[in-house]
């Protein structure tokens, strides 16, 4: 029988013999598989993200592995391709990955939610951004998210700023308007304070100077500014034209990124911007690990490769506490009964727990634009508290 | 008060639209092709600019090797243009630009990239006047003047100069032109030329006001067909006017509540109503 199996591998490739295995639901390979979506093409690269995840794997390798067992790292392109993004997933758990560790692709909540509910797969997840990623039992964000982080950066504004008017202008994903409205309700019934101007129809081109204007008008003292670096960097244009530079603008993190400081950083204005995790930029300690692995990756240092790195950690340090098999099974019940991991890049500890919908990162860094760099202003984590 | 500082924002942003749409217009008139790759043959050409500019060369022979580049791409689309469709409808041309746009939107993302930004040369940048409570840039009076420019030097060059009649000959009868004696192949490569550096020209002085992503100055097509549409795809001054009058529209939308968040949808609207009014003397059946 032994020798049927081996003289039929012969002919079949390594590929397919890795798929039926997996399809089987064994998971008893010689490795242990991770899986991550990501973009590698399209119009969101993250290519980062799994290159650090991947040096992570790669050093736990190199030292032995976990319980003697290899991890194989599987990173699947989406290019930000919602079709590509359901269609890998299926390739990731017919591939036979136990969890997901490092995925940095904007439509993968979404889209395959339902999915890993079905497959019981379970994603730490390195970049968050959709409002899903916050709400699924089998997803748990390494990163703040663009909505924690919203009420995180305005808390900024009024606690530290002194900001009396604050002003609001969003440039509203599909599916985002009702996580956005909670963030800045958390906003308001944390600050006592309500916002003077909450404009929340701000398109993704075009001349953004009118949005100006009517914030001139209702003399804002700090304005909130959501959109991509492509869009941040005409705002912030156009508000130097305008003249306001008495203005205190927060951006929150896609905005926190060397090429926008070297863009706009001459212009004089008072710009915020609020980080995910340990600011990038820093050359703190608590940097240290992450940013020797990303040096060894030979990847980009960004905030994204943070979440590709701390992601690939946690996950590894959960695995290290199972005992015996690691499946499916195994890596939900280690992540669902897991200790909360404290990290100096985080100022929230880490953890999956058995919740319904997983957030445990509520903590961000305010960096501020001066001259062309993005410095610390506070080495404090501005951590939102459960309103 | 907040209506006039956004409709004379508006203004800016309508001079930006003129200059694609008569740049669009200015293909269309010389070599009958709706161009809908033009805007993305100029981004090409702005991009090239910046990356040469980012690399330590001058902003002048920066822009000049932009302006080059998005000529050459323009001509080597003409060339496709009147080597295998001449004799095709307008349909046809304008379904091959559709393809081609396509193709240089994904080159483009891919080489530019479509995540940071670039820091676009805004050497006009300094203001010269409050106007209603908005700060007027030099960038909005030259690319005004720009767009004035545009209108006024075609019109001018096929009404009055023999060039002009041979560019009429051109669009109008090529193949009867070729056998007048016209050059014909020759011609129309300038007139590509021309027409790609006149687009990269237009998106290099509107980039720093608009996203500065390929994609999004790609898409600055729609509302300059829509400006070359409201001048029936004939008229450059109505072109003009067009492209103006819709980026005052869209300033004045912004202000309006109920209206900002279909601001977007302004080009298409204008275009939609362009042509039923255009068409509202035919009969619908005999269209097919």
């Amino acid at each position: 029988m032994r020798k049927h199996l081996t003289a039929g591998a012969v002919f079949a490739t390594a590929a397919l013999t890795a798929s039926v295995l997996a399809g089987c639901g064994s998971g008893d390979g010689d490795t242990i598989k991770i899986g991550a979506v990501a973009g590698l093409t399209g119009q969101f690269i993250t290519a980062e993200v799994a290159k650090t995840a991947q040096r992570v794997f790669d050093d736990v390798n190199e030292s032995g592995g976990i319980n003697g067992k290899k991890i194989e790292y599987i990173v699947k392109d989406d290019a930000g391709n919602a079709q590509r993004t359901a269609q890998v997933a299926r390739e990731l758990a017919d591939a036979g990955v136990v969890a997901m560790a490092g995925s940095a692709s904007f439509t993968d909540c979404a889209v395959n939610d339902g999915f890993y509910r079905q497959q019981k797969i379970s994603s730490v997840m390195a970049v968050a951004a959709t409002p899903k990623c916050f709400q699924s039992p089998n997803i748990a964000p390494v990163n703040v998210g663009p909505f924690t982080l919203m009420t995180a950066v305005l808390l900024h504004a009024t606690q530290k700023l002194g900001d009396k008017a604050i002003c609001n202008f969003t440039a509203l994903l599909p599916g985002d308007e009702d996580a956005v409205r909670e963030a800045l309700a958390r906003w308001e019934k944390l600050s006592g304070q309500a916002l003077r101007v909450n404009d929340m129809t701000v398109p993704q081109s075009g001349d953004l100077t009118p949005y100006l204007l009517k914030a001139k008008e209702a003399d804002c003292d700090a304005i909130l500014f959501n959109p991509s670096e492509q869009l941040v960097v005409p705002w912030l244009q156009a508000a130097k034209t305008q003249g306001m530079q008495d203005v205190d603008f927060l951006l929150l993190a896609p905005a926190y990124t060397d090429s926008v400081a070297k863009a706009v950083g001459g212009l004089g204005l008072n710009v915020y911007a609020g980080s995910e995790f340990e600011p990038f930029t820093s050359d703190s300690l608590a940097n240290k690990g992450w940013r020797d692995t990303v040096t060894r990756a030979g990847a980009a240092a960004t905030a994204f490769s943070q979440g590709g790195y701390l992601s690939a950690k946690f996950l590894v340090e959960v695995l290290k506490t199972i005992k015996g098999e690691v499946t499916r099974d195994s890596v939900n019940a280690a992540l669902r009964d897991m200790t909360p991991i404290e990290d100096p890049m985080l100022g929230t500890p880490w953890e999956f727990g058995p919740g319904e919908a997983h957030a445990p990162n509520q903590a961000s860094k305010i960096v501020r634009l001066t001259g062309l760099r993005w410095v610390v202003v506070d080495d404090t984590f501005v951590t939102v508290p459960n309103a | 008060m907040l209506q006039l500082s956004a409709a004379v924002a508006g203004l800016v942003t309508g001079g930006a639209y003129a200059l694609m749409g008569l740049s669009t217009l200015l293909t269309y008139r010389l070599v009958a092709v709706v161009n809908f790759a033009q805007a993305a043959v100029g981004a090409f050409g702005a991009f090239g600019m910046v990356l040469l500019h980012e690399a330590g060369l001058p902003l002048f022979p920066a822009v000049v090797c932009g302006l080059a580049g998005a000529a050459v791409i323009h001509m080597g689309l003409g060339a496709v243009m009147v080597r295998w469709f001449s004799e095709a409808g307008e349909g046809v041309k304008a379904a091959v630009t559709i393809a081609v746009f396509t193709g240089l939107v994904a080159v483009g993302l891919r080489l530019f990239g479509g995540q940071h930004p670039h820091r676009f040369p805004s050497p006009f940048d300094s203001p010269v006047a409050t106007v209603g409570g908005v700060v007027i840039t030099w960038t909005a009076v030259v690319t005004m003047a720009l767009a004035v420019l545009f209108a006024v030097l075609p019109t001018v060059l096929l009404r009055r100069t023999r060039v002009g009649l041979l560019l009429r000959a051109l669009s109008e009868r090529p193949t009867t032109a070729e056998l007048i004696g016209i050059p014909v192949p020759r011609l129309s490569m300038v007139v590509w030329g021309t027409a790609g550096a006149a687009g990269a020209l237009a998106i290099m002085i509107v980039a720093p006001q608009l996203a500065s992503d390929f994609g999004s100055q790609a898409l600055l097509i729609t509302p300059a067909l829509a400006a070359a549409l409201v001048g029936g795809f004939r008229s450059f001054a109505w072109t003009f006017v067009g492209g103006v009058a819709l980026g005052v529209l869209q300033g004045l939308a912004s202000t309006v509540v109920a209206l900002q968040q279909y601001r977007g949808v302004l080009p298409f609207l204008v275009i939609l109503v362009v042509l039923l009014w255009t068409r509202r003397r035919d009969r619908w059946d005999s269209m097919a």
